[in-house]
């Protein structure tokens, strides 16, 4: 399929954000009063949410440095940042974090986004105290080893081959991210471009060490089969002794606003044409992006949604349509994609989104799409507090793009408070030409070269 | 985006689950023991098993139809699939728009997929609505309205579907290569999704009659976890699946395929491509083996996760790639084993040469304790959260009743890990972990660029990317 996972992992918040959403005012989360936060004297805050339903924990750490905190030269460097931190510290050799805690029954995974880079810990409860061991001693004292530096390189430069160069999708949002900014450094794509995965140096992983990865740059959360006091008295002795760093440089660049619709053509083989178009949305916090949740959600959110009743249903000019909305610490993107079926004209698909959004931009949504996508939050909502992964996600989220964690539970006033007009005025504003880039990619015509990838190396 | 680790996709097109592993709780003894749950069977024949679960609004239902794509007529891959999406598009008094509408408009989930051995249905609704789930779900399966109409659109669209995944990232298909190269000439190398050529054969009456045979009272298992009332869903169900006659054969058995000997390479063409996908495969193992907690065991140290061997050599220590793995799919006779990773083109024959000398490791050296142990409590430790929501939950009840295991499967799990010792590792290596002179290869990559080198592998059978199908001519 064309990859809408590809999608999801750029918007980081896109979907839990939606998710995040309504809790019925008389729906109250079991356990939600037990969770306790506290701020250690270094600046790193603890959150924790006790939660015995299965024996294990998960450690979500989220540190606040993405790809937005970088420059020409170093783009990539907070993802492949990301993976040195599994590569060896001063006292423990490369690897030995993952082995240590494997054979303890853990495992771990780490993303890192524009605004992010998050590092989560799945493990038995009585893996805890090793856990914090091995997560305080890369807060500490991280090494790079030169031979690791470099093959890391080559695990970076795969990734990328996978996730954008031989996917059409990837190519294509890659191009689009980089023309729809041109001041922001949202426009860096996270896995960096080919030049910067091949320079990077150690010394602008130890520059960055030193910068982003401060106590008071993070937040930790701790859910799942512990006692709150126990996981203090662990926070205590592991990271209180941490030295907080000098608030990093704030990003205080903003984009400018947009003058015109920017257009790409992107070549390459394809069977499928793809159209996308990104406008100039919001950052987390405001209003305006709740009502941009909604929005998406009602244009382009399951078989039921506008775009694929009309597009994929009615007049056959997409396989698929998707939405998704970017919203972290600065204004991000909303998207709408679709994939045209082989040898369909693409224009014919795009005026189609066109006519689609002029529609709502006119009429505004009806009262049962309101409530439909009231409900779609609600249950996305409880879906997400399934589990002990969903739960750190959703706190972090609050705490780190929101302010607060506790604001995941007042969530419903604010989507109960969206209106039509709301939902209309948005279409109207966002959602115009001047504000958006559009781009499609399709074969080159016959007898050109094909477009050979960006990183072909 | 961009996480570090590669998740092995597990090659979805045979039922049984399985790349990953399987266990309980940390130090040892006792385990995760699955929760109580009611069973009853109805007067046709339908399993019906509910497990009531509150700590959200929730209701979970997962409805398995034994018979899956198996039962499709020959040529005609992608029959089940086809009635899987079909059903979905109008049933009972609604047509596609308004089903869709329904589902939706109560932030509901249902969908239904097609497996080898089983077609299922899997939805999730707020659990004041578990009124409508039971009425959309049982109009799915009792009353399609299967409209010609509809019909032509979801066999274009499966169609265009599998042109658009072409053109996306490689790792997502080279396992329908791999399995029809792999199985070829056995059920289980037809494809379940149908290709673009047999799906262009298929025809609504070849759905309808699917319909009538297959989906049947004694064929379903009904399995429903979450935030409801026992007595009252019990009701409920009685009344909405209890009218379905019984089906007048057994569902369709797959033979025993037997391991392959020797080598053979599918090379798959994408032109252009910067990467070669590589897929090495054998027979393995089925559902029941009794030996497949080894199996998992022994496949957790040599590619199940970040540390093993493959992993280890083909991304950490080389930087050959972002990932590297290998797993068992474990339908009801034994599917596939295989070895999954991709690289730059240029070091295709470096990186496949490093993952048989891995596989050759394995068969010399076996594993020491310290691996065994460390394997055994990775597989302790990460299995809880398989069974922590409503859906896998209920998904675990249809898979025990569909492959006839109790629930000792899961109860006697951790049991099962601890009797794991260096003998039993080495009789599973031997058992169910191919030789690296025995290995079915699929490539996708630049065939310009690597077509020679790769003929050292074996003799080499190529075809385009584009092609039609999934399998050899």
């Amino acid at each position: 399929m064309p990859n809408p996972s590809f999608l999801a992992s750029v918007a980081v918040l896109a979907l839990s954000s939606l998710a995040t959403a309504a809790v019925a005012a008389s729906a109250t989360v079991a356990g939600a009063d037990q969770i306790v936060a506290r701020t250690l004297p270094n600046g790193l805050k603890v959150v924790v949410w006790p939660d015995h339903d299965i024996p294990n924990v998960a450690m979500y750490t989220w540190y606040r440095v993405g790809s937005r905190n970088e420059r020409p030269g170093i783009t990539g460097l907070s993802h492949y940042f990301e993976h040195m931190m599994f590569n060896g510290t001063r006292t423990r050799a490369p690897g030995e974090f993952d082995r240590v805690m494997e054979a303890s029954g853990g495992s771990n995974n780490a993303y890192t986004s524009s605004d992010v880079t998050v590092y989560q810990n799945w493990f038995p409860s009585s893996a805890t105290k090793l856990i914090f061991d091995l997560e305080a001693d890369r807060m500490r004292q991280l090494d790079f080893d030169p031979k690791v530096v470099e093959s890391e390189r080559g695990v970076v430069y795969s990734e990328r081959r996978s996730s954008v160069d031989n996917d059409n999708f990837g190519t294509l949002l890659e191009q689009m991210q980089a023309t729809a900014y041109v001041a922001h450094p949202y426009q860096i794509p996270t896995i960096g471009w080919p030049s910067d995965i091949e320079g990077w140096k150690i010394e602008d992983l130890q520059a960055y060490y030193k910068q982003y990865y401060a106590p008071n740059n993070a937040v930790m959360l701790v859910v799942g089969a512990v006692d709150p006091e126990a996981v203090f008295k662990l926070a205590e002795h592991y990271l209180a002794p941490l030295e907080a760093q000098p608030a990093p440089p704030p990003v205080t660049t903003k984009e400018p606003p947009q003058l015109g619709e920017r257009r790409i053509r992107v070549q390459r083989d394809a069977q499928t044409p793809l159209v996308a178009m990104a406008w100039h949305s919001g950052a987390a916090p405001d209003r305006q992006s709740r009502v941009m949740e909604v929005l998406l959600s009602i244009l382009g959110d399951g078989d039921s949604s506008r775009l694929h009743q009309r597009l994929v249903e009615q007049e056959r000019a997409a396989v698929q349509v998707g939405t998704q909305l970017e919203a972290g610490f600065d204004p991000g993107l909303a998207w709408v994609y679709a994939v045209a079926p082989p040898g369909f004209d693409v224009a014919k698909t795009e005026a189609l989104i066109d006519e689609e959004i002029a529609r709502l931009a006119k009429d505004g949504p009806s009262t049962a799409e309101l409530a439909k996508a009231r409900n779609q939050a609600l249950a996305g909502f409880w879906r997400g507090l399934q589990t002990i992964s969903g739960k750190a996600q959703a706190l972090g989220t609050y705490e780190v793009f929101h302010g607060d964690y506790r604001k995941l539970f007042d969530a419903p006033a604010v989507y109960e408070n969206i209106t039509a007009e709301d939902v209309q005025q948005a279409a109207a504003q966002v959602l115009r030409k001047e504000n958006r880039t559009v781009g499609v990619l399709e074969s080159p015509p016959p007898g050109t070269a094909a477009g050979t990838a960006a990183g072909a190396q | 985006m961009n996480p570090r680790t590669l998740l092995i996709a597990a090659a979805a097109s045979l039922a049984g689950l399985c790349v990953g592993m399987a266990s309980a709780a940390g130090a040892e003894p006792a385990g995760v023991k699955l929760p109580d749950f009611e069973r009853v069977t109805l007067a046709n024949g339908a399993q019906v098993m509910l497990m009531p679960k509150r700590d959200t609004p929730l209701v979970a239902l997962n409805v398995v139809v034994r018979g899956g794509a198996l039962a499709d007529p020959p040529g005609r891959e992608g029959t089940a699939a086809l009635l899987a999406d079909l059903v979905q598009k109008g049933a009972g008094s609604r047509d596609a728009a308004q089903f869709a509408e329904a589902i939706e408009g109560a932030g509901g989930e249902l969908s239904v997929s097609a497996g080898a051995e089983s077609l299922v249905l899997g939805a999730s609704f707020l659990s004041r609505d578990v009124g409508l789930m039971v009425e959309l779900a049982s109009d799915a399966l009792l009353r399609p309205a299967m409209a010609a109409d509809q019909f032509g659109k979801v066999r274009e669209l499966a169609v265009q579907s599998i042109a658009a995944a072409k053109d996306s990232d490689p790792r997502a298909l080279v396992g329908s290569y791999g399995d029809a190269w792999l199985f070829r000439g056995h059920p289980y190398g037809r494809p379940v999704g149908g290709d673009e050529t047999s799906l262009a054969t298929v025809t609504l009456e070849d759905v309808r009659s699917f319909f009538a045979a297959q989906v049947r009272g004694d064929r379903l298992l009904i399995a429903v976890v979450g935030d409801f009332e026992p007595a009252d869903m019990r009701r409920r169900l009685e009344q909405a699946f209890g009218s379905l006659p019984r089906a007048m054969a057994s569902p369709p058995v797959a033979p025993v395929a037997q391991r392959g000997q020797g080598r053979r390479v599918l090379l798959v063409d994408k032109p252009g491509a910067t990467q070669t996908y590589f897929w090495l495969g054998n027979v393995g193992a089925s559902r029941t083996d009794p030996a497949r907690t080894a199996q998992d065991v022994v496949n957790t140290v040599f590619g199940g996760r970040f540390t093993s061997m493959l992993n280890t050599e083909l991304r950490v220590k080389s930087g050959l790639s972002y990932g590297a793995g290998s797993g068992f799919s474990r339908p009801a006779q034994p599917g596939s084993f295989r070895i999954t990773s991709f690289t730059a083109t240029e070091s295709t024959v470096p990186a496949i040469d490093l993952a048989l000398a891995t596989l050759d490791r394995l068969h010399k050296d076996g594993l020491d304790d310290q691996a065994l142990d460390s394997a055994r409590s990775y597989v302790l430790g990460q299995f809880p959260p398989r069974l922590e929501t409503n859906g896998a939950l209920a998904a675990q009840l249809n898979d025990l009743a569909l492959y006839g295991l109790g629930r000792e499967d899961v109860d006697g799990f951790a049991a099962r890990v601890g009797t794991v010792d260096g003998p039993t590792a080495r009789a599973t290596i031997n058992a169910a972990f191919p030789a690296s002179a025995d290995l079915v290869m699929v490539l996708i990559g630049d065939a310009a660029r690597i077509r020679d080198d790769v003929r050292k592998y074996g003799p080499v059978t190529e075809m385009k990317l584009t092609d039609p199908r999934f399998a050899a001519r």
